[in-house]
């Protein structure tokens, strides 16, 4: 899974840089590619199951399904954020942390811009994840079936 | 084995009691002991009757929505047939077949129905047929026009009434009849018709020798509730209120000596309130005649039920009851004017505190909280797609703006509603609900205080939870099943979590 998420993050969204390998190879060897995969998939999962099988609302409408699904992209998006800034700046690599505290080494810099990146990504993933979950869940729910249409 | 119980109403105070048996039918109460079909009989000469009318329109849509719900098991779970379907095997609903026609008596007055002027061979005997005539009728009753009852006179509906054992409905009655089959006969001691046609109507079945099946008839059990004075009125002319009492009496000594002393019937329910202070306006009969729904009437269905509960001891022999008749007296617990579950006797409140708080919240709903979910929750909705089609409901718009829903189901709704809302406002008054609103919906039954949400939520949680279940899918032409099934169904999760219901 790591692997698999590394590939996207690194090779479909193109957050890569090979002057700040240092970077890349710590989110892969410390696991910071596999929570921020957990997270885009996983919290959208949560989120959508409290929506269509713990929420007693029998007067669900469509735009409760998209706040919803915007509240989980956000959410995603904040979780992301956190996790990726934990990730890099506080990795427990003495190298990286080496890196970062060199301020002509340009790391810091980048290192800053990652965070949101990572954030906005997964925020977009989520989205796209929550819509199937919800294509899905919805035939087993027995009060949201309806949702979104 | 299926057995019918024929219930003859006779007179404003019969069709009263069969409204409010069809109310707790429609409630989902059932008859015990194998009863599974209901044959309503409303002997009354007054076809224009308020109460009559109102009450063949409480049938006829019973029937209507019933007949439109598959294997109904909870709300209209009772059948309810007329003898013309019984004898003809048809399923066409006619209200008219649930009331005996009585030749003769349109526009007739009685001095014409008796053939007052044409009496004797020659004119000197027949004035002296006409003077012993005279002497049993005064001329005011001769001169009555007997469509419209018999304004307080059984001496005169004793006369017209004895011809309905000769019409066609009642050989029809014959021909249906199948032994376990019941007969309850519902009459008013201090009026005109129910007086006169009760020791009439139990006469012949006892021992009329023409009606078919008459073996059977005349060993069948049979009860009777009899009502005694319950009400008065505004003002006294051709039926004087204030005789009430005293031909009550009367009538008692006589049903005493002919009726309950000759084991004549298995079970004999006296009710009535004496002292009482409901005072209702003056009408002799026709479509004025509509008097407002009176506690006491559902009291009576309360009989029919006992009557068939207590099936086994009921037993008849040579036209008599074996074990005597029994006679029984109603009561409540607690001497109010207003009365609720809580003044009941307990037996009284498990039979009714389901059934009647099911239904009002049901009818309730209809009224206040559909609005807020149709189209909106899942269980009103046809349209969801990517799911399978019997996840879909047919409870949709098209469905609640149908015709069938408006003018069967939401009519009957309504005419449930005013029973209620009638029995409240009478003397004593039967009150057992507040007045519900959306958001109070649940707190509905008086002397209780339910926690949590109140509104009709939980409601359509259940319904959403409930409507894609096998047993609810309507099959074609039972428009209505879904609908009744589902809140048979969901009326009963919601109160029960709420412990609404006494059981």
């Amino acid at each position: 899974m790591n692997e698999l998420f590394a590939a996207m993050y690194e090779s479909l969204f193109g957050v890569y840089n090979a002057n700040y390998l240092e970077i890349f190879t710590t989110l892969f060897d410390f696991g910071g590619y596999l929570r921020l995969g957990f997270l885009f998939i996983g919290l959208p999962l949560l989120f959508w199951l409290l929506f269509y099988y713990l929420w007693k609302y029998p007067y669900g409408r469509f735009l409760h399904w998209l706040v919803w699904l915007l509240a989980s992209a956000v959410t995603v998006l904040v979780a992301t954020w956190l996790v990726a800034d934990h990730a890099i700046f506080d990795s427990g690599n003495q190298a990286l942390a080496d890196a970062l505290g060199d301020a002509e080494s340009g790391y810091k810099a980048y290192a800053e811009e990652l965070p949101m990146r990572y954030a906005l990504i997964n925020a977009g993933l989520s989205l796209a994840v929550g819509f199937m979950a919800s294509l899905v869940m919805k035939q087993f729910s027995r009060i949201q079936m309806h949702l979104p249409f | 084995m299926a057995q019918k119980l024929y219930i003859f109403g006779i007179g404003g105070t019969g069709s009263r009691v069969i409204k409010a048996l069809t109310m707790l039918f429609a409630a989902g109460c059932r008859l015990e002991n194998g009863f599974d079909t209901v044959v309503p009989v409303i002997i009354d000469p007054d076809t224009g009757n308020g109460d009559l009318s109102r009450t063949k329109d409480i049938l006829r849509l019973y029937q209507q929505v019933r007949n439109q719900v598959d294997h109904p098991d909870d709300f209209f779970g009772q059948e309810v047939k007329t003898i013309h379907e019984l004898a003809d095997h048809s399923a066409g609903i006619n209200p008219d077949f649930f009331q005996f026609r009585l030749n003769g008596v349109d526009g007739n007055s009685f001095r014409k129905y008796i053939g007052f002027e044409e009496l004797g061979d020659n004119p000197e005997a027949g004035e002296d047929d006409r003077n012993f005539i005279r002497l049993l009728w005064s001329e005011a009753n001769l001169d009555a026009d007997i469509s419209v009852g018999f304004k307080g006179n059984p001496h005169m509906g004793s006369v017209v009434l004895n011809q309905f054992t000769s019409s066609d409905d009642f050989i029809r009655f014959g021909q249906t009849f199948s032994p376990g089959d019941a007969i309850f006969i519902i009459n008013s001691i201090f009026g005109g018709t129910g007086a006169a046609g009760f020791p009439l109507l139990l006469k012949n079945l006892r021992g009329n020798s023409e009606i078919p099946h008459r073996v059977h008839v005349k060993d069948a059990p049979i009860g009777g509730i009899t009502y005694l004075p319950y009400f008065a009125l505004n003002r006294q002319d051709e039926i004087n209120s204030e005789s009430f009492e005293e031909k009550a009496k009367i009538a008692l000594d006589y049903y005493n000596r002919t009726i309950i002393g000759q084991n004549r019937i298995n079970a004999l329910y006296l009710i009535g309130n004496r002292g009482n202070t409901n005072v209702i306006p003056y009408a002799v009969g026709g479509k004025e005649q509509k008097n407002n729904a009176h506690f006491l009437e559902l009291a009576g269905a309360l009989a029919v039920l006992d009557f068939c509960k207590n099936r086994d001891l009921h037993g008849v022999s040579g036209g008599k009851a074996v074990n005597g008749t029994r006679v029984k007296e109603y009561g409540i617990e607690n001497e109010t004017e207003t009365i609720t579950f809580g003044d009941l006797n307990l037996d009284d409140v498990k039979k009714l505190s389901g059934p009647l708080t099911k239904y009002r919240l049901f009818t309730g709903y209809l009224e206040k909280g559909l609005p807020r979910a149709l189209g909106v929750s899942r269980w009103t909705r046809s349209n969801i797609r990517l799911v399978p089609l019997s996840n879909n409901s047919v409870l949709d718009r098209s469905y609640f703006s149908s015709v069938e829903y408006n003018l069967q189901v939401k009519a009957f709704n309504a005419l449930f509603d005013e029973w209620i809302r009638e029995m409240g406002e009478n003397k004593p008054s039967f009150i057992p609900f507040r007045e519900m609103t959306a958001d109070t919906a649940l707190n509905l039954v008086r002397n209780s205080a339910p926690k949590g949400n109140l509104s009709f939520r939980a409601l359509d949680v259940w319904n959403c939870r409930l409507i894609a279940r096998d047993d609810l899918r309507a099959p074609v032409g039972m428009k209505h099943s879904t609908l009744i099934r589902l809140f048979g169904l969901s009326t009963e999760k919601v109160l029960t979590k709420k412990e609404l219901i006494i059981r």
